[in-house]
């Protein structure tokens, strides 16, 4: 097959891109924690520590892999990769620039959106697959969680797909030539509701229950350990990478901007929104497992409803 | 029916003024020490390692009499010079293990001749290079110099 070879060059740029900044993203996590918390983070390998995360994967690779007695190997095995195939998938439809697109799919949004659901799998097999307590009660607790908040989630990005009438990222992009989606009211109350839950999404605090420290022993990647604990780790810097660059495609005007290169502009946009979501994190406590469903349920998807009936009633009139 | 868009409201302005908080302290230096490769100045009146200037000593064993675990061991000899008689230190030393830096030798000294530095990085690999410690040698905390900072200058009186 003649565009084999390009397909490759293709996968494998976007495999490196994902590790790459997968590594700088821990690396900037931890330092914008410390720099929070009045401390100074990793410093001592390479320039302020930046070397650090190549270090940790370094250490990573060479561990061992415990697996735990009683645990249903097969599954267990197979988790890491649910977890981290979908989130590798999602990177298909991403617009980097008007041309640096993997590909171009006219349903784009809705294949990121249903890409990324499979990652419940993963992580409720690997809650169920270790044989664990905490394990499963984090695989259990992350399921109800993402689907829950995949409800405003889908309802936020309807509005974005029904201003546009196309569900292609790039047309989506297209589409705020004279001025961002997030200028609108309806729709910056969608880019509000679009980040709760993309927080919820990904397991971050405030939203972190599944994964809490002090409560679950980091819930269903417990028994992990080694690389498929670091695959773990890149699915879900992986993940919050793809929820702030959808956001900055849907909300921000994706690589559109003056002056600098798209591409340039799309990192920006998309850093910006992780920087925002780690500011979010460093601030806020958790919250408890009733309290998040009522917030899903009770408050963002009856909100985003109203919204897009409202919305809806404005564009048809 | 307004208590749920009050307590909205509410959070929404809370997490406003803990995200400035947080934003505040990000932009702040951080109050950690690069630990290592930067040291923490220890205060003038930090009791650290027992040392002494041997000019200054008057023999007059008032830290020896005063020290509540023994840690420190003088003895002297009489000379005579130039048709005078002089004490003469022969053997000073300090037992770091006894020592409980209680700085009451520091205290007790009419010449100042005997003080606690301000080392604080003292672990050795052997107990015996802290069994007794020869004061009157220059040179005996050179294998820590090089961990400490503010190493008070030799003062020859």
């Amino acid at each position: 097959m003649p565009g084999m070879g390009l397909l490759l060059l293709k996968g494998m740029a976007v495999l490196g891109f994902i590790s790459t900044s997968a590594m700088f993203l821990i690396w900037w996590e931890r330092k914008v924690s410390a720099l929070i918390q009045n401390r100074m983070g990793p410093m001592a390998t390479g320039w302020h520590g930046s070397l650090q995360s190549v270090a940790d994967s370094i250490k990573l690779l060479l561990k061992e892999n415990i697996v735990p007695a009683g645990a249903d190997k097969l599954i267990w095995w197979l988790a890491p990769f649910f977890v981290v195939f979908p989130s590798v998938s999602a990177f298909v439809t991403i617009p980097f620039s008007e041309k640096l697109v993997p590909r171009d799919l006219n349903v784009g949004i809705l294949f990121v959106t249903s890409i990324t659901s499979v990652c419940v799998l993963g992580i409720f097999m690997a809650g169920w697959g270790s044989n664990n307590k905490y394990s499963l009660l984090g695989g259990m607790r992350s399921a109800a969680q993402i689907i829950s908040y995949e409800v405003p989630l889908l309802l936020s990005i309807v509005l974005v797909v029904m201003q546009t009438g196309t569900l292609s990222m790039v047309e989506i992009v297209r589409a705020q030539a004279h001025g961002w989606f997030l200028l609108r009211p309806h729709l910056a109350l969608a880019f509000v509701i679009y980040l709760i839950s993309a927080t919820a999404e990904v397991n971050r605090v405030p939203f972190d229950i599944p994964e809490a420290e002090s409560e679950l022993g980091a819930g269903y990647h417990t028994e992990y350990s080694g690389m498929k604990f670091a695959m773990f780790f890149v699915a879900e810097y992986t993940n919050l990478f793809i929820i702030s660059a959808v956001a900055a495609t849907l909300f921000l005007g994706g690589w559109q901007g003056p002056l600098l290169p798209p591409v340039v502009w799309f990192l920006l946009k998309a850093y910006g929104i992780i920087f925002l979501l780690m500011w979010v994190r460093w601030t806020l406590p958790r919250v408890r497992m009733d309290q998040m469903m009522a917030f899903a349920w009770k408050v963002l998807t009856p909100v985003s409803l109203a919204n897009l009936l409202l919305s809806g009633w404005l564009m048809l009139r | 029916m307004f208590r749920p868009i009050k307590v909205f409201f509410l959070s929404a302005l809370s997490l406003l003024i803990g995200m400035k908080v947080t934003i505040k302290n990000l932009f702040s230096p951080p109050v950690t020490l690069d630990y290592p490769n930067k040291k923490q100045p220890m205060k003038k009146n930090f009791r650290g390692m027992v040392d002494l200037k041997p000019p200054a000593c008057v023999i007059c064993y008032q830290c020896i009499k005063i020290c509540p675990t023994a840690a420190l061991f003088l003895s002297h000899k009489t000379v005579e010079q130039d048709a005078k008689k002089k004490n003469e230190i022969t053997k000073f030393t300090f037992n770091a293990e006894l020592c409980c830096f209680c700085g009451l030798c520091e205290e007790v000294c009419p010449t100042d001749a005997i003080y606690l530095n301000q080392m604080y990085e003292v672990s050795v690999f052997s107990h015996d290079d802290l069994l007794s410690i020869d004061l009157m040698d220059p040179k005996k905390y050179k294998h820590l110099d090089d961990r400490t900072v503010n190493q008070p200058e030799p003062n020859p009186q």
